[in-house]
């Protein structure tokens, strides 16, 4: 019997969001979009100048060594994965 | 708005306990993590002290870093970007910390319970009834918060930072009542595989549900803040938002998959998380395109440099998330260390990261002080950064020789000493990571009480 709570599971987050949505379209969440892009920024002010130094752009090469580190472990276990057995 | 102080911490005392809360149990977390590692390659090293033993310290290590660390982090940030979007004061700052203050009695007893061998014995759900009531309880008190301040708002618009924390609280209220089974309170749980259906239904919706939703709204927040840019596209962000609530709630049967569930719901479930790309494409797309040639930016401000490295770090989770969902994958990455990986690049790389840069993005601006020590924090940057990424490798190397050792048919005792090396690189790992949650709590100690130093 795994369905009555299954169904109440899902159900409760579906109504939920469904009336969410419901409001939403009726206050008009989905209008005035544009405007909505800036409002983090309001009373923002100008902002400074960011002056890139030689100690960033080593950063940014370990960044990307690590990041290709990673990708190289994810890429393996699709190798592994495909291929293997 | 009224005219209280804008900065200084009774201006913002809810996201300043919140924030202190995160800081706090990071290292208490951290360091049950790292123990733990320990254990794994030196299992006599707590031998006679029960409460310290490898089966307790491990679930104590996993909710800590749920409730304790990472959720704490995220709501702080909420806390303090939910009223400056919606143009307003938080509803009740008493109520915000009063919820607090159960916040961390619930993790107190959480920690006290766990350790003490008092548990559900179910992943993710161990905590026993009393605690699960303290959880709901702290989040009903978040989402009075929230919603009354909702309610309240002056800006008619909400930002999609709003949508994402409302739905988290809400969502994960509901989820963890059922997940818990909290009308069985002596079990705490179905029995036989109905059981296991609603746990990792549970088990997966707290990342998706809470974590996910909580680090998008802070990205979201952060991202466009830092890079003095408004937001690419909100419309773009909604259909991110809603493909979410509507995918991610149905795919937690993946963790399943050799389990005789009905095939239907293995198949939501797989279909589910490979449609996980249109969510998390859709954030990425849009925070990375806001980010467009202001990289500079972000570098420069530590928050948004912890922001969108979990941004990345999201990237990388959620195509391990949907390429680990397909069976052929599954029966090589499944029950070993690499699922480990994945969950430690999901819950510190990701949600972790966006958590401590939303935290050193709030804090100079609810004291009205610089941080500290803007080295202390690179510091703990690189330490994070480097022990998740280390994580992720090690551990599916590790992963990836258990995987295949267990088709092969071989004993788990017969791959123990091939994956030592790897287990003792792994608590070096944990340990830069304690390191790094030791250096946060000090520096922001010193930004919040000993740093005298005024912002212009």
């Amino acid at each position: 019997m795994y369905f009555p709570y299954f169904m109440i599971y899902i159900g409760i987050g579906f109504a939920i969001s469904l009336l969410v949505f419901l409001w939403a379209l009726k206050r008009g969440q989905f209008k005035d979009q544009e405007r909505a892009r800036f409002l983090p920024l309001e009373d923002e002010p100008e902002p400074a100048k960011v002056t890139v130094t030689k100690f960033n752009r080593i950063e940014g090469y370990a960044l990307i060594f690590l990041a290709i580190a990673g990708l190289s472990a994810t890429v393996a276990v699709l190798v592994f994965s495909f291929f293997s057995g | 708005m009224n005219d209280k102080p804008k900065t200084g911490l009774f201006a913002y005392p809810t996201a300043a306990i919140f924030c202190l809360t995160s800081i706090f149990w990071m290292m208490i977390a951290t360091f049950l993590g790292l123990l733990g590692a320990t254990l794994l390659i030196a299992p006599d090293l707590t031998e006679g002290i029960g409460w310290l033993t490898f089966g307790r310290v491990r679930p104590a290590h996993v909710n800590l870093v749920l409730f304790g660390f990472v959720t704490p982090g995220l709501l702080a940030a909420a806390f303090y970007y939910i009223p400056k979007l919606l143009r307003t004061d938080l509803f009740s700052e008493k109520l915000g910390i009063l919820s607090a203050g159960v916040w961390n009695l619930m993790l107190v007893a959480a920690m006290v319970t766990l350790l003490a061998g008092q548990t559900q014995a179910r992943e993710y759900a161990e905590l026993i009834w009393s605690v699960d009531m303290m959880v709901i309880l702290s989040f009903i008190l978040v989402i009075i918060n929230f919603v009354l301040t909702v309610k309240h708002r002056k800006e008619p618009i909400l930002f999609v930072s709003v949508w994402y924390a409302g739905a988290a609280v809400v969502l994960t209220a509901t989820t963890f009542a059922l997940g818990n089974v909290v009308w069985r309170p002596d079990s705490g749980a179905l029995t036989g595989i109905p059981d296991a259906i609603l746990l990792w239904f549970y088990g997966h919706n707290i990342f998706g549900l809470l974590l996910t939703p909580l680090s998008i709204g802070v990205a979201y927040y952060v991202v466009p803040k830092v890079c003095k840019a408004p937001l690419y596209s909100h419309t773009l962000s909604l259909v991110g938002f809603w493909s979410l609530i509507v995918v991610y709630t149905h795919i937690g049967t993946h963790h399943l998959l050799q389990v005789p569930v009905p095939t239907w719901l293995k198949v939501i479930s797989i279909v589910d998380s490979v449609a996980m790309v249109i969510p998390v494409s859709v954030f990425l797309i849009n925070i990375w395109y806001t980010a467009k040639s202001k990289l500079g930016e972000i570098h420069a401000d530590i928050g948004g440099k912890f922001v969108f490295t979990g941004t990345i770090m999201y990237f990388f989770v959620s195509i391990q998330g949907s390429i680990m969902a397909l069976p052929q994958v599954q029966r090589v990455t499944h029950f070993n260390n690499w699922v480990v990986g994945h969950a430690h690049i999901g819950v510190l790389g990701f949600s972790g990261m966006i958590t401590l840069g939303g935290l050193y993005y709030i804090l100079p601006r609810i004291t009205g002080r610089p941080i500290y020590s803007r080295l202390l924090a690179d510091f703990q940057y690189w330490l994070v950064l480097i022990g998740v990424t280390g994580f992720a490798i090690v551990l599916t190397v590790v992963g990836l020789i258990q995987g295949n050792s267990w088709l092969n048919g071989e004993t788990v005792h017969r791959i123990i000493p091939q994956i030592h090396l790897y287990y003792v690189i792994r608590a070096a790992l944990g340990l830069m990571i304690f390191t790094g949650a030791v250096i946060g709590m000090y520096n922001f100690v010193r930004t919040l009480f000993y740093n005298p130093e005024e912002t212009s």
